[in-house]
């Protein structure tokens, strides 16, 4: 079987990521230890060139290539949106948070470029052993990645948890998926919803379960949430950034597929276990948030509190709402987090420390960065008219529509609790009197990516219509 | 019912395996149980040496590895791995032609890279 070469037309932004990574690695080796920021500087330009062959996929008609394994539709093209952006955003971030921490600069930006590939595999494949693969992907770049800072105890940490709970929950999944290839003898995601009707009901649930494992642990459900904090207080800041946003939405894109093309079909309910991991996961995630004293380690139960959120997306599928809603709480999702962790990064950098308590009087040492932390906090909530605004409106509506009214009304309790403790962020940045003097604001990359994020959140909540119309396209590909 | 699969087999075509998983568990269990019970046990110090084909023991199993023997070690099984690529290949040389050509000189080339990577951060050094 001849593998068709025009199909590899369909696969230009993959190769193009793929050859700049590998271009990354030999100018990092030929470039002296104080220039190697210009290594990422390179991958800044590189992913800026690869958003155009993926925004020329737009408005492409849905379709699948290389016999069916690898979509190109609207859904997989928004992710690897998202993906190249966060990954640029990260990389400018990164540019000064490594500095006195490491000898590897160089790498960082390799492994960050490699794992934005992987991110845009795991959106876009259609087979499980290609989903498996991205995962798995995604999932190596990311240990490393996690465990970056060798002669910090607290990365190292950080670095064996992710990897010891990763291959144990990689493990299950594939035996899920191996048992589901067992039930239709097919690993194909359009060939199982085609076979899995008849597919025996508790095996078929056993295999769902196990499948649930490995995609719920990339979105940090709530089972499977237990590494976040440690990994995103111990990983290097900007590697934590990834992770949260990322990594979660490459979970999300393959969690999304996999529901709603192979197991829609099916016999299986997965609706209500869904809707009930999505109310337990927002409900522990704030709960677990509201006593933290590092901002990181709130930043990580608040995102296994939106991780509920968007599982509620996921369970409201059906309608208008539903998978527009998860798509545009993602989008919003994404450049508030950054935001959030690159203000960590700037404070941190500049005072050593990512307690919240040394965050008083932030306004008056840099009213800029305080002011843009607010806006942050405020869009995590979903206050208007910040992003974080539309994405709840839209998946409450979404729950409201699909008769899930119970865990409308559990994520409104949620958000009401979890305005406590973003607030509580911004009432020691403005209220409380700084201890001493020296400004925060961070070096020019990062105020960049901290600029852009703002601009993003600001931009999806005010003026949200050229998103919805994305997000729109992106969700109605979506089932071919 | 549950336990027909798809095609119509009934999963109780299983139970000679399952037969078979009762016996191994039970005789593995039962032997030792037996040996402890009716064995007795006499030790003196050259039986408990471990067992090595009735060689010596030398030095202590414990032996510490130098650390840059690991990443030699995974660069030998990377590359090893690459010639069981390329085996294969070389049968279908002429099938593939020159779509096979560029797909290995494009593996090759990837493989190239980490290479001249790991030689440039002195992976390859036995200092």
């Amino acid at each position: 079987m001849p593998i068709p070469i025009e199909d590899l037309w369909s696969l230009v932004p993959e190769f193009w990521l793929a050859a700049l990574g590998l271009l990354l690695v030999l100018l990092d080796l030929f470039l002296p230890g104080d220039r190697k920021r210009l290594v990422g500087w390179a991958a800044v330009v590189g992913l800026l060139l690869v958003l155009m062959p993926i925004l020329g996929m737009l408005g492409t008609p849905a379709r699948t290539v290389f016999f069916n394994t690898y979509a190109v539709d609207g859904f997989a093209v928004f992710f690897k949106i998202i993906a190249v952006v966060a990954t640029i955003l990260v990389i400018l971030s990164t540019m000064d948070a490594l500095r006195g921490h490491t000898s590897f600069e160089g790498e960082m930006y390799v492994l960050l470029t490699f794992a934005a590939l992987g991110v845009c595999l795991m959106a876009a494949s259609a087979d499980l052993i290609l989903l498996a693969l991205s995962i798995e992907f995604v999932s190596l770049s990311s240990y490393v990645m996690a465990g970056y800072f060798k002669s910090d105890l607290r990365s190292n940490e950080a670095g064996i948890k992710y990897f010891l709970f990763g291959a144990a929950s990689s493990a299950v999944m594939i035996y899920g998926f191996s048992i589901l290839y067992g039930l239709t003898g097919e690993t194909n995601l359009y060939a199982i919803a085609d076979r899995v009707r008849t597919a025996p009901q508790p095996a078929l649930v056993l295999a769902v379960g196990m499948a649930l494992a490995g995609l719920g642990f990339k979105v940090s459900m709530v089972p499977f949430h237990q590494w976040t904090p440690d990994v995103y207080e111990g990983a290097p800041t900007p590697v934590a950034a990834f992770l949260a946003v990322a990594s979660k939405a490459a979970g999300f894109a393959a969690l999304v597929r996999f529901l709603m093309v192979a197991i829609e079909p099916g016999p299986v309910d997965w609706v209500a276990p869904i809707a009930g991991l999505s109310a337990v996961s927002m409900t522990l995630g704030n709960l677990l948030a509201l006593p933290q004293r590092n901002i990181k380690r709130m930043l990580a139960y608040s995102s296994i509190s939106h991780a509920g959120f968007l599982l509620m997306g996921v369970a409201a599928h059906r309608g208008d709402f539903g998978a527009p809603g998860l798509l545009i709480y993602l989008l919003a999702y994404t450049f508030t987090n950054l935001g959030a962790f690159f203000v960590a990064i700037a404070v941190g950098g500049r005072l050593g420390s990512d307690e919240i308590p040394s965050y008083a009087g932030l306004a008056q040492r840099s009213a800029g960065l305080a002011a843009v932390m607010a806006l942050f906090m405020l869009s995590l909530t979903g206050i208007p008219p910040t992003g974080g605004f539309l994405g709840k409106f839209y998946i409450f509506g979404a729950a409201v529509n699909n008769g899930l009214l119970w865990l409308a009304v559990v994520a409104v309790i949620n958000s009401v609790v979890a305005l406590y403790y973003y607030v509580n962020v911004i009432r020691v940045m403005y209220l409380l009197p700084a201890p001493s003097g020296g400004s925060a604001s961070g070096p020019v990359p990062l105020r960049l990516a901290l600029g852009v994020a703002a601009l993003g959140t600001l931009v999806i909540g005010i003026f949200p219509q050229p998103f919805v119309t994305l997000v729109g396209a992106a969700a109605m590909l979506l089932r071919m | 019912m549950w336990f027909r699969t798809p095609g119509g087999d009934l999963l109780l075509d299983y139970i000679p395996v399952l037969v078979h998983f009762v016996i191994v568990v039970g005789l593995t269990a039962a032997l030792p149980a037996l040996h402890a019970l009716v064995g007795g046990s006499r030790p003196t110090p050259p039986k408990m040496e471990p067992y090595e084909s009735g060689v010596w023991t030398i030095g202590s199993t414990r032996e510490r590895v130098p650390i840059r023997y690991y990443l030699i070690a995974m660069l030998f099984i990377l590359f090893d791995i690459e010639t069981v690529f390329l085996f294969p290949w070389a049968v279908v040389y002429r099938r593939l032609g020159a779509f096979g050509l560029i797909e290995m000189l494009v593996f090759v080339g990837v493989l190239g890279a980490g290479l001249i990577y790991a030689w440039k951060r002195g992976a390859l050094e036995w200092e």
